[in-house]
């Protein structure tokens, strides 16, 4: 029952991670940029919170499967295959998450008072340094509520997941796609231990993250 | 030759929807400390955004003390951190998340680097110049809105600027609160004789702040009291 | 007089209504099928119901472990078909079937597929040792009878830790197929049946002897509220018609 825990935990946070980052920046520079189709970048930066996870697991096939777009290319000139290994679950993972992140982010950078950019500026700070040191802590707690919901969503990724990685025991079944093994095979008393498992496992981070919150005031 | 203090010349168009508002504006002072006055909407807080390069559309020419910050004719035009110029808003946009000691020192280093002694002994200047000594770890939510002020403006001095611009300074108070702020900033002012513009519709502010005075109305200087700039030119 | 007879003519066609809804509801029937059934009983579903008129089939297609998962949990099927004795087994020892409609109908068999592209094709289980498999598909063998049958066949070749890191597990025999017809998979164990189906994207490496023949049992479901429907299903399945779509698609005699 433990190896699907560690390998959902590490799925998890790596795809938070991955979403993270990209969901900040891209979070940040749509707050402050206006520019000719704005709202349509908008809207394709949350898609895929919108569009059913199956749909996300055949563009995903589509792209990086062994014949795909980007696939095939992976394959030929460096050898890497994403299907059926857990770096794809951590792509399929991260690209579910990032609407997450980036609508979090996003609100946060724009509720942030403009001035305090402003006053930076004048006392000498690069535009490297505002992000750090005054627009990302400023937007906090509105990103990390963002990142934990992001967590969680990876977390409990099944779909987009199961398509792309598949269900090997110990390579990539997570513990979502694991209680489906084991309701499929019937095996009742499996699915309760291991939904129960997840249960706990999400409460822990609910709690972690209400905390932290909290800690920030 | 002496240079002026400050020689002004700007302008800029922005349009938003639904109105487009123009800049026009020339003075030049030989006073440590300009008034920009006028009704709200007439531009006070644009040109002073102008002046620090917070208005990429600003044409025309920016001079303190002989030192170019703009001037489009010549193609000169330095981004704003290199201008020199600190700024004091009207709700002080002091950062929320760092004490008083880090928001001086934000001015004074940047990041990346160990803090050097000297900047240590300029930030510990501040803070006794300031009197805020007693306040170093204290957080801005809990400080009065006297001790904002000074924190600010300790703050924009922080860099050693060779222009001040305060924007509404004294707006957020009333009463016996704000002649008692506004008395304090005379002082303070008086202490650091750094070249200072102050935008204000208070006439009292102008008249104990400032060695001049210049009238702003929509965008544009008002003819009367741009002949007056022309006096301050020849000194009073 | 109006009343009564207009009452009378409500009534009257209610009641038909009635009869008639139950009639049809007598003719609807819910079959689940193993995956590698799909084609063929799809077909074997248009011929039922052209030879009796009203009858309306609904089909349910998956891997035979979850399937029986789902009649367990109590799912309104009439007919369950599985592609291996092992899962009528265990229905039959956790009473879902009825007694006495139980019987064999059709036989296939194990094969190895690899892409249509590949360059290298394995001329028996030996083969798949070699350096060219490093990703091998077959069915989950706790709930997909394919995998089951591959992992005896692989056992008693004595490959089973050779193997053990080359697998890759499909949900039913048709995702096997689909991840071979894809490439990416390097060889894959469907039936013979389901290679026939993606002809173009895949070929036949070899066929792979088991020890249990791959013999296909259906029956009826005890909970069935359609018996007579059910075993006129299974009967016509058996039949002449039947066997001959079934032969059509590739399927064997019991």
């Amino acid at each position: 029952m433990l190896p699907p825990l560690w390998l959902t935990l590490k799925v998890a946070l790596l795809a938070t991670l991955l979403a993270g980052v990209a969901g900040i920046g891209l979070g940040w520079w749509m707050a402050r940029r206006r520019f000719p189709g704005h709202a349509l970048a908008d809207a394709f930066l949350m898609l895929p919170m919108v569009l059913p996870p199956t749909v996300l697991g055949y563009y995903l096939i589509v792209v990086v499967g062994r014949n795909g777009v980007l696939g095939r290319y992976l394959d030929q000139w460096f050898g890497i295959h994403l299907m059926f290994t857990w770096q794809g679950a951590v792509i399929a993972a991260s690209i579910v998450s990032l609407p997450l992140i980036y609508k979090a982010a996003r609100a946060a950078f724009e509720d942030a008072d403009p001035r305090m950019v402003l006053a930076a500026r004048t006392l000498g700070a690069s535009e490297l340094e505002i992000f750090l040191r005054i627009s990302l802590p400023l937007a906090g707690r509105g990103v990390v509520a963002g990142l934990m919901l992001a967590f969680a969503r990876a977390m409990g990724e099944f779909g987009a997941t199961l398509m792309i990685a598949g269900n090997l025991p110990g390579k990539t079944q997570t513990l979502s796609i694991a209680v489906y093994d084991a309701v499929q095979a019937g095996n009742d008393a499996q699915a309760l231990w291991l939904t129960l498992l997840i249960s706990v496992v999400c409460m822990c981070v609910l709690m972690a993250s209400s905390r932290l919150l909290q800690a920030q005031h | 030759m002496a240079h002026p203090v400050l020689d002004i010349d700007l302008r800029a168009t922005l349009r938003s929807p639904g109105r487009t508002f123009t800049l026009d504006t020339r003075f030049q002072s030989s006073h440590t400390c300009t008034a920009l006055m006028g009704p709200s909407g007439a531009g006070k807080s644009t040109m002073l955004l102008a002046i620090a390069g917070l208005l990429p559309q600003a044409q025309g020419h920016v001079r303190v003390h002989g030192a170019t910050l703009l001037d489009t004719s010549a193609s000169v035009n330095r981004p704003t951190r290199e201008r020199g110029v600190g700024m004091v808003f009207q709700d002080y946009a002091l950062f929320p998340h760092m004490n008083v000691e880090q928001n001086l020192l934000f001015g004074v280093r940047r990041m990346g680097r160990p803090l050097v002694e000297t900047e240590r002994m300029r930030v510990d200047a501040l803070l006794e110049q300031f009197d805020l000594q007693a306040l170093r770890n204290a957080l801005p939510r809990d400080l009065s809105g006297g001790q904002k002020q000074r924190v600010a403006l300790a703050r924009a001095l922080a860099p050693a600027p060779r222009l001040l611009l305060l924007d509404e300074p004294l707006s957020a108070l009333d009463g016996t609160l704000r002649q008692r702020l506004r008395a304090e900033l005379a002082e303070m002012l008086a202490r650091v004789q750094v070249p200072t513009l102050i935008v204000t519709h208070e006439p009292r502010d102008a008249e104990l702040l400032a060695q001049q005075v210049v009238h702003m109305e929509d965008g544009r200087l008002q003819s009367p009291k741009a002949r007056l700039a022309q006096d301050g030119l020849a000194g009073r | 007089m109006q009343r009564p007879s207009f009452f009378a003519r409500a009534l009257a066609s209610g009641l038909c209504a009635l009869a008639l809804s139950s009639t049809l509801h007598a003719q609807e029937l819910t079959v689940s099928a193993a995956a590698s059934l799909t084609n063929a009983f799809q077909a074997i579903g248009q011929a039922y119901e052209k030879a009796h008129p009203g009858s309306r089939i609904t089909f349910n297609f998956a891997a035979s472990g979850p399937l029986l998962a789902q009649i367990q949990q109590g799912a309104p099927v009439d007919v369950f078909a599985s592609a291996d004795q092992e899962t009528m087994n265990r229905a039959a020892t956790a009473r879902l079937l009825t007694d006495g409609t139980r019987a064999d109908f059709a036989q296939n068999t194990l094969v190895v597929v690899v892409p249509s592209s590949a360059t290298k094709t394995p001329q028996a289980l030996q083969g798949l040792a070699g350096a060219d498999f490093k990703r091998i598909a077959t069915g989950t063998p706790a709930t997909v009878p394919v995998g089951r049958y591959t992992m005896e066949a692989v056992q008693k070749a004595g490959l089973t830790d050779a193997l053990h890191p080359r697998w890759i597990f499909g949900e039913s025999v048709r995702q096997v197929l689909n991840y071979v017809a894809r490439g990416e998979v390097d060889a894959g164990f469907v039936y013979r049946t389901d290679a026939l189906i993606e002809r173009d994207k895949t070929r036949i490496a070899f066929t792979v002897p088991t020890d249990n023949p791959v013999r296909y049992p259906i029956a009826q479901v005890a909970s069935s509220k359609n018996a007579d429907g059910a075993r006129q299903f299974i009967t016509f399945v058996r039949s002449a018609q039947g066997q001959d779509i079934l032969g059509r698609y590739g399927f064997s005699k019991p």
